[in-house]
């Protein structure tokens, strides 16, 4: 049995297994912190009011410094890092819904807070020493120090393993040195403390380094590049960093020494839900502008919001950002609820909240038609702005192949033990345990989702079907390619969106399910129609991807690729 | 200097189309109701902090701020509010508003006022709900306590406040001696509109009212929130106003094209018979 099967919904989802102990009930944060947050929140709605001029940010390319310790002095730096240590304590919800909010508010100020506690000084929290923590974090609770990431480099953006800025031990055993450069830090320009990733062996072609996580203070030396100048989130500050022969004391490793990789995986995983969060609020933001506009602009002698077109723009919004929602709160609720593993589920937030908000973003855009495209209204503003979430903390294609691996890996492992049991029937028969029984079940017959309400019973099938898919799918590419499946990229982007879309109904059954039993069909109206309309756009969507395992021009895609690559062009001319 | 706060929780005005009657016309339907606090009592709060610190570091307190509301359990939030924002304490008092009048929360103040024994009661200069204007002023004449209403301006000085309000034609300057009664207009919250002795006449405030921060928001949870009675406070419990029905205003009718000058002068004569 795969251990820890359990401990991922996704990925027990690729076993087939629907563990619905981790759906239901849907998660919702204690009163006493909603309180808290619900407070907050009004803080932070009134500050910005007040305070806040995104166009400005955007012209200026700076967040004004005002502003900057007016949101520190709110109490918005720590918002994570426990009590004992200076900070609010939140859990991972209500950060969520905190990083929500600022998301809603303006784009450069949540990547700047997001690249400070999202993932800066989240390497700390997560595998800090008890010195190490209470030495850094009570000054970045509250924001006399703000924090950065630091792992892209020149050659090294997706690739942690290309890393080449280099740490080297001191002879004396006290100090790690440090010489190489970073690219594209958010916070470099002005960032007090850096979380940052060298190699702690030699660089040798294809193989793998020993990377090391360092909490590294800029007085120890560490310059920055000017700021660049960037399509959108103008505010925020993104400069290259430089080590000359920085020297930093052996007690500044994070984690383990070699162990690095992990440290960033694990950084990552966790604020990509930050990513998520603020995609929703930007939704919001955006989703308010098009029905304003659609009410106020006239043609053909009626409003824009009388047409079916635009009524269907709307309503597409309303029913991906639901499930975007649903998806994030359902994640952020896994890991306040201990779950270890919500890899899959957090890089498949980032994914559809980042693609959410650009096609969000991009529609409102074109509801408002001529106005959207100038630069006197904020709608190109808030596109620009959108456009980097599908880049960084892992591109949006760097991801579907970590769903998809990731996802796989586990059935993978699971046929090599069923493989050997076939061969050795008495010996193996340990090997099989409780999850091949279950799995065998799923063979005879598919999964059930028992715990949704009776009113979605037809969106819980589809759920359970698909989710059949998927273990069918993933079993016969294994068989098909066993370990090739690696460079299998066009499978994995289909393994990956089913994927996608299966977390996505899940968490919109689980929700609207918890709806229903509060408050009635009636009550529930809204939930139920979102989730339909939802699950009604993903229905498609699995249709077309399980078709195209079978039947798609993949090889003569590539053929076309390689021969554009000879050609370097596109190849006519009509003259 | 201790500064007792009269708060009340309304329905969001940036909401107000969500208030229903119900077809009997009897009550006005809170359900689904958003509620904030009453902007003016907000800027009482805001007043009372300003005159109990020095401006350059606003998080010591000198004296206390004591803040009160009427309302059912979930009026605390409002309190919880205040408490995060620098109050030291709040009171609520167990009642609907339904139950209540201006004349009956000024009896019930004056009661809770001789148990708290503050140096000066601040409030809003009405509720933005029922617009009633009567609980400072009558609470004032409960008291026999000096008054000043709609407050633009506070100066602290030696037992006594400089009081500044806006008339028509300028500004009337009252010295109150403590103590007494304030309500406060919205300048209140100006810049350099409230001087405690201890804050420089050369300091200036942010303009508005001053914003929770998340941990003065969990810090609020361990200030003191009391429930009174209303019985507690006063016998009589009698509503000199009483409602006799509640209609929505009509709906806006559809407007028309006139033709001209002509036309519009001649549908003013005839038919909104305003000429």
């Amino acid at each position: 049995m795969p251990r820890n099967i359990e401990q991922s919904f996704m990925k027990a989802l690729f076993h087939g297994v629907i563990a619905e102990e981790m759906l239901f009930p849907f998660p919702e944060m204690s009163s006493d912190e909603r309180e808290n947050v619900s407070l907050l929140l009004d803080s932070v709605r009134r500050f910005f009011g007040a305070n806040v001029d995104s166009a400005k940010i955007d012209r200026a390319c700076r967040i004004p410094p005002e502003v900057l310790s007016g949101l520190k002095d709110l109490g918005l730096m720590g918002l994570q890092i426990p009590a004992q240590h200076g900070g609010a304590g939140l859990s991972s919800m209500a950060y969520a819904r905190v990083m929500q909010e600022v998301g809603s508010l303006d784009a450069s100020i949540a990547v700047t807070l997001g690249a400070h506690q999202s993932i800066g000084l989240k390497g700390i929290l997560l595998f800090g020493t008890e010195e190490q923590k209470q030495r850094y974090l009570p000054r970045l609770a509250t924001g006399e120090h703000m924090a950065a990431f630091a792992l892209t480099e020149p050659g090294a953006g997706s690739d942690a393993a290309a890393v080449k800025t280099r740490a080297e031990l001191s002879p004396d055993g006290k100090h790690y040195v440090l010489n190489g450069s970073k690219i594209w830090i958010t916070n470099g320009g002005f960032a007090d403390v850096f979380t940052v990733f060298a190699r702690t062996s030699a660089l040798e072609e294809g193989k793998k380094p020993r990377l090391t996580a360092f909490i590294v203070d800029r007085s120890a030396g560490v310059k920055s590049g000017p700021e660049e100048h960037k399509l959108g989130i103008r505010g925020s500050s993104t400069t290259e960093l430089f080590f000359e022969d920085v020297r930093v004391p052996v007690e500044n490793v994070l984690g383990e020494a070699g162990k690095g990789f992990r440290v960033a995986m694990e950084v990552l995983n966790s604020g990509r839900l930050g990513l998520a969060a603020g995609s929703i609020g930007a939704c919001q933001t955006l989703v308010r502008m098009a029905i304003d506009r659609v009410q106020e602009r006239r043609a053909f002698g009626r409003h824009i919001g009388g047409f079916g077109l635009i009524k269907d723009k709307i309503a597409t919004m309303l029913a991906q950002i639901y499930a975007l929602e649903s998806m994030t709160y359902l994640a952020a609720g896994l890991i306040d609820a201990g779950v270890v593993d919500y890899s899959l589920e957090s890089a498949i937030c980032k994914i559809v909240g980042s693609e959410t908000l650009w096609s969000v973003a991009n529609e409102t855009l074109q509801i408002a038609a001529g106005i959207g495209y100038m630069q006197d209204y904020p709608y190109e503003q808030l596109l620009r702005d959108a456009r980097i979430n599908l880049i960084f903390e892992g591109t949006n294609e760097i991801l579907r192949a970590f769903v998809a691996l990731s996802g796989m890996s586990g059935p993978g492992r699971a046929l090599e033990d069923v493989a050997r049991a076939m061969r050795e029937p008495i010996k193996g028969f340990g090997l099989l345990s409780d999850f091949a029984i279950r799995k065998a079940r799923t063979v005879l017959g598919r999964e059930r989702m028992t715990r949704t309400h009776p009113l979605l019973s037809r969106e819980a099938v589809l759920f359970e079907e698909h989710t059949g898919q998927l273990v069918s799918i993933t079993e016969a590419v294994l068989r098909k390619h066993g370990r090739d499946i690696a460079e299998m990229q066009y499978v994995q982007k289909r393994v990956a969106e089913i994927a996608m879309d299966l977390f996505g109904i899940a968490a919109c059954l689980a929700r609207t399910t918890r709806a229903i039993e509060r408050r009635g069909e009636e009550g529930a109206r809204r939930e139920i129609d979102l989730t339909s309309i939802y699950t009604g756009m993903a229905q498609r969507r699995l249709k077309q991807l399980v078709a195209d395992v079978q039947d798609n021009d993949d090889e003569l895609r590539k053929a076309v690729a390689v021969r554009a690559y000879a050609d370097r062009a596109y190849p006519f001319d009509v003259l | 200097m201790k500064i007792l706060v009269a708060l009340k929780r309304v329905a969001d005005p940036d909401n107000a189309n969500k208030v229903k009657i119900p077809p009997s016309g009897d009550r006005i339907d809170t359900a689904g109701l958003e509620w904030k606090p009453n902007p003016f009592d907000e800027y009482a709060l805001e007043a009372a902090l300003r005159l109990t610190e020095d401006g350059k570091a606003p998080k010591a307190r000198a004296g206390e701020v004591v803040v009160v509301t009427f309302g059912p359990k979930e009026t605390e939030q409002t309190l919880r509010a205040a408490l995060a924002t620098g109050a030291d304490r709040a009171i609520r008092v167990d009642v609907t508003d339904d139950k209540l009048d201006g004349a009956l929360v000024a009896r019930a103040l004056k009661a809770l006022v001789e148990r708290e024994k503050p140096d000066v009661v601040l409030m809003g200069k009405q509720a933005v709900d029922g617009d009633s204007n009567q609980v400072g002023q009558s609470l004032a004449e409960l008291l026999d306590w000096p008054m000043a209403t709609f407050a633009a301006t506070i100066q602290e000085e030696q037992g006594a406040l400089l009081v500044g309000r806006e008339v028509d034609g300028g500004v009337a300057v009252l010295r109150v001696r403590l103590p007494a009664v304030v309500t406060v207009d919205l300048r209140i919250v100006a810049p350099t509109s409230v001087y405690s002795l201890k804050t420089a006449r050369t300091h200036k405030y942010n303009d508005g009212v001053r914003f929770a921060a998340l941990p003065a928001i969990m810090a609020s949870k361990k200030k003191p929130l009391a429930e009174v009675k209303l019985a507690d406070l006063t016998a009589d419990s009698g509503l000199k106003v009483q409602y006799h029905g509640f209609e929505p205003p009509p709906a806006r009718k559809a407007g028309i094209k006139v033709k001209d000058v002509a036309d519009l002068v001649a549908r003013l004569k005839n038919e909104a018979k305003v000429l």
